[in-house]
């Protein structure tokens, strides 16, 4: 089976690639850096540092490969969805359901194997040249570094298999299509709405106030002192999180539901609005990464933000000390938020690839908006509106949890030495996180909303079958 | 022209809007409209010279490809002719820029489709309403009076809250017609609505036409290929090589397929 069947191209996967890109870049410059932290440790006589470093970018490899996982599959899905009749037409003359959508899987395996591929080599290039000119400076000592370890190839692996696994959910919608739609004059069929659900549910509400409850226990442990309570905000976190990524299709539509209320009821609010949580699953999947991202960049800057704050109120310490912490924890900062913000980068890559993709399969509804009367201004706010909604929610979402789990982390490591409950407002990230999310909003609505309205609503009308 | 010019008051006028304002919804004068250039030039409007009269249900046929469907996007302002005048409700459509006519359609235009009449996010009621709060019109006790009125006299009641997904091809060209008609615009502009339902709805769908003519006296311009519906028509407009060659009067289906393969066979 031919892939460009059902795919128009390999510009269709152009998401795909770039995000497996983004992944393997991602990793194979953590990898590498280890490696190289690795023989620096080696070089001095200690040889603990290594293990450690190597958990620790696992785990951060495997969040990122995990949003990149959630925005591939919603790649797959959303240019599944744009050509569903094409897909009807197939199945009238004979195409097994099945076959497409192994040609979809298929595709998408080897554009996110290609692509993370490529991202590492770069990502390896980047890292070796960034080391010698630290030799070269005398940064780091000379020593014998190594260009990169063998292990680079476990994530260009992982990432490869999650792409053909995402690329095998996310063309869930073509065994959905039946011939019979070819011929059918409706347009889309309907998203599914019922989204299966009550084990979910249940599971998600459990982990979500079961996590809650330990954070509350933490705070208050630790507030009288035991080194517990950071256990217990560990776990409390961790459950809470999976609770949230388990529950997410319950909780990001109801998000954006009661953040879209907020934009009025005006036809072109409306509109963005419904349209915005049309699908749930879709809504879920391209908002999910932002909040994950989000969250981590957030949690960071805000723990460090509180133990700053902690330390700032300890009279005990001479301001020399004082200064040389808070140096020593905005250096932390910088490091932490510049290691995690990648899962922003992907989801937002993410982000502006559904957007673009939804809004011109989306041609033919807005020509009939515009032949109602909707002015060409009256089209580009309303998909403003919708990107706002998606991505504003998603935002003001993972802050709001970065601060909670970031703040209550740093009183469960010095709530005993603090009076009370230390918030961590790390204003400049989350200004710049704000920011940001305002650049993503307008980046992913304007051009495709341009160009949507560039076209006249003859030509957007116009019965192509 | 091979029949009698339509017996309108006035004939054509140097200048339209004083005449235009008055008798004519529509007015045409000498409209071209071109696609492509050289020698892939397809003038699929050739100098067209016509007035649509208020309150009357005038039919447009011709062969495919014959310039119906270009003629109803001009007249709606959906379009851009490339030479000539278009006046509706006595605005001048050929001087208004994108917006401008965007804001004649909005409010002086009812629109009903082949196919893709409907916004896919909102319900049948919320679409038959849109052209209102479009317009920043309040949705008086009134308005939903006929709006309900309507739904019911198109066996819509019990569908009013259903997304389009949810309806039938027909159905859902029923809530266009609704939606067309509710507004009370100058003008409904239907490119062959009835081309996608079978006989009967097709049949309910025109006596509803029809009936929005004699009982409110709305203005209605339908492309259609089938000479019972455009029986239901007031005047018969037929279009070929992007020319008017034929207006008349009532007529029975019948004479109406006599009339096209005459014209058929006269141009051959
Ligand atoms: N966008 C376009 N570009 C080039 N040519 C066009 C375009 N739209 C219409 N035409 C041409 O203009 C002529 C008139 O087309 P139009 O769609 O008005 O015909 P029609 O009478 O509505 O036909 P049908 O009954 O098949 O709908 C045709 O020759 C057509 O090929
Ligand atoms: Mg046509």
């Amino acid at each position: 089976m031919r892939r460009d069947l059902v795919l128009g191209g390999w510009r269709d996967l152009g998401t795909v690639g770039l995000v497996a890109g983004l992944c393997g870049a991602y990793a194979a410059v953590l990898v590498t850096a280890s490696s190289l932290l690795q023989a620096l440790a080696d070089a001095s006589g200690g040889g603990a540092a290594g293990v450690l470093l190597a958990v620790v970018a696992t785990v951060f490899v495997l969040v990122a490969v995990y949003v990149s996982a959630v925005v591939i599959v919603n790649a797959v899905d959303t240019v599944v969805a744009g050509r569903l009749r094409q897909v009807a037409l197939l199945r009238l003359l004979g195409a097994r359901g099945r076959a497409l959508r192994g040609s979809v899987m298929r595709a998408s395996g080897v554009v996110g194997t290609v692509g993370a591929a490529l991202g590492a080599v770069l990502g390896v290039a980047a890292t070796d040249a960034f080391r010698v000119v630290l030799v070269a400076r005398g940064t780091l000592p000379r020593a014998d570094y190594p260009v990169t370890s063998p292990w680079v190839l476990a994530p260009v692996a992982v990432v490869g298999v999650t792409a053909l696994a995402a690329g095998w959910v996310g063309s869930r919608g073509v065994l959905r299509v039946s011939p019979a739609q070819a011929m059918s004059s409706a347009e889309a069929a309907a998203p599914p709405t019922s989204v299966s659900g009550r084990w979910r549910l249940l599971v998600t509400a459990l982990l979500g106030v079961g996590g809650a409850l330990l954070l509350a226990l933490s705070a208050a442990v630790a507030e009288g002192g035991s080194a517990a309570g950071f256990l217990l905000a560990f776990a409390g976190s961790a459950s809470a999180g999976t609770g949230l990524l388990v529950g997410a299709r319950f909780v990001i539509p109801a998000l954006v539901v009661a953040a879209g209320r907020i934009l009025g009821g005006s036809p072109p609010s409306r509109i963005a609005r419904r349209t915005a949580v049309a699908d749930r699953l879709r809504t879920t999947r391209s908002t999910m990464g932002l909040v994950i991202g989000v969250t981590l960049v957030t949690t960071f800057a805000s723990g460090v933000r509180a133990l700053q704050t902690a330390v700032h109120s300890w009279s005990d310490l001479g301001a020399g000390q004082r200064a040389q912490a808070e140096a020593v924890l905005t250096t932390t900062t910088v490091i932490l938020v510049a290691i995690v913000v990648i899962s922003s980068v992907i989801s937002a890559v993410g982000f502006v690839s559904t957007m673009s993709l939804t809004v011109i399969q989306r041609r033919r509804e807005i020509g009939l908006l515009r032949a109602l009367g909707f002015t060409a201004r009256q089209v580009r706010s309303m998909v403003a509106r919708e990107s706002a909604a998606l991505a504003g929610t998603a935002v003001a979402f993972g802050l709001v949890l970065g601060v909670l789990f970031g703040s209550l982390g740093a009183q469960s490591l010095v709530g005993g030495q603090t009076d009370g409950f230390v918030w961590g407002l790390p204003w400049p990230v989350l200004g710049a996180v704000a920011a940001a999310a305002l650049g993503l909003v307008l980046v992913a609505a304007l051009p495709p909303s341009r160009r949507a309205v560039s076209v006249a609503p003859v030509d957007a009308l116009r019965v192509e079958r | 022209m091979p029949t009698a010019p339509h017996q309108h008051p006035s004939s054509a006028p140097a200048r339209p809007d004083a005449a235009t304002g008055r008798d004519a919804v529509i007015a045409f004068r000498g409209v071209t409209r071109d696609y492509g250039e050289g020698t892939g030039l397809v003038r699929a409007l050739d100098a067209v010279t016509v007035d649509v009269e208020p309150g009357r249900f005038t039919a447009v046929m011709g062969p495919s490809g014959s310039g119906k469907s270009t003629f109803m996007n001009v007249a709606a302002g959906l379009d851009d002719p490339t030479g000539g005048e278009v006046w509706l409700a006595g605005r001048p459509l050929h001087a208004l820029d994108d917006d401008g006519r965007t804001l004649v359609r909005r409010d002086h235009v009812g629109f009903v489709f082949q196919a893709f009449n409907l916004v896919p996010t909102l319900t049948a009621r919320e679409n038959v309403l849109l052209p209102f709060e479009l317009a920043g019109r309040r949705v008086t006790a009134e308005v939903r009076e006929r709006v309900d009125g309507l739904l019911t006299s198109l066996g819509l009641v019990d569908r009013a809250e259903h997304l389009p997904s949810a309806l039938s091809g027909g159905q859902q060209q029923r809530v266009a017609i609704a939606r067309a008609l509710a507004s009370d615009p100058q003008v409904v502009i239907a490119d062959e609505p009835t081309g996608n339902l079978d006989t009967r709805s097709s049949r309910e769908v025109l006596a509803l036409l029809r009936a929005a003519v004699d009982d409110y006296g709305q203005t209605i311009l339908m492309v259609t290929h089938d000479p019972v519906a455009a029986s239901h028509a007031d005047r018969i407009l037929v279009l070929a090589d992007g020319r008017v060659v034929a207006d008349h009067g009532r007529l029975q289906p019948a004479e109406i397929a006599d009339l096209l393969v005459t014209l058929e066979v006269g141009a051959a």
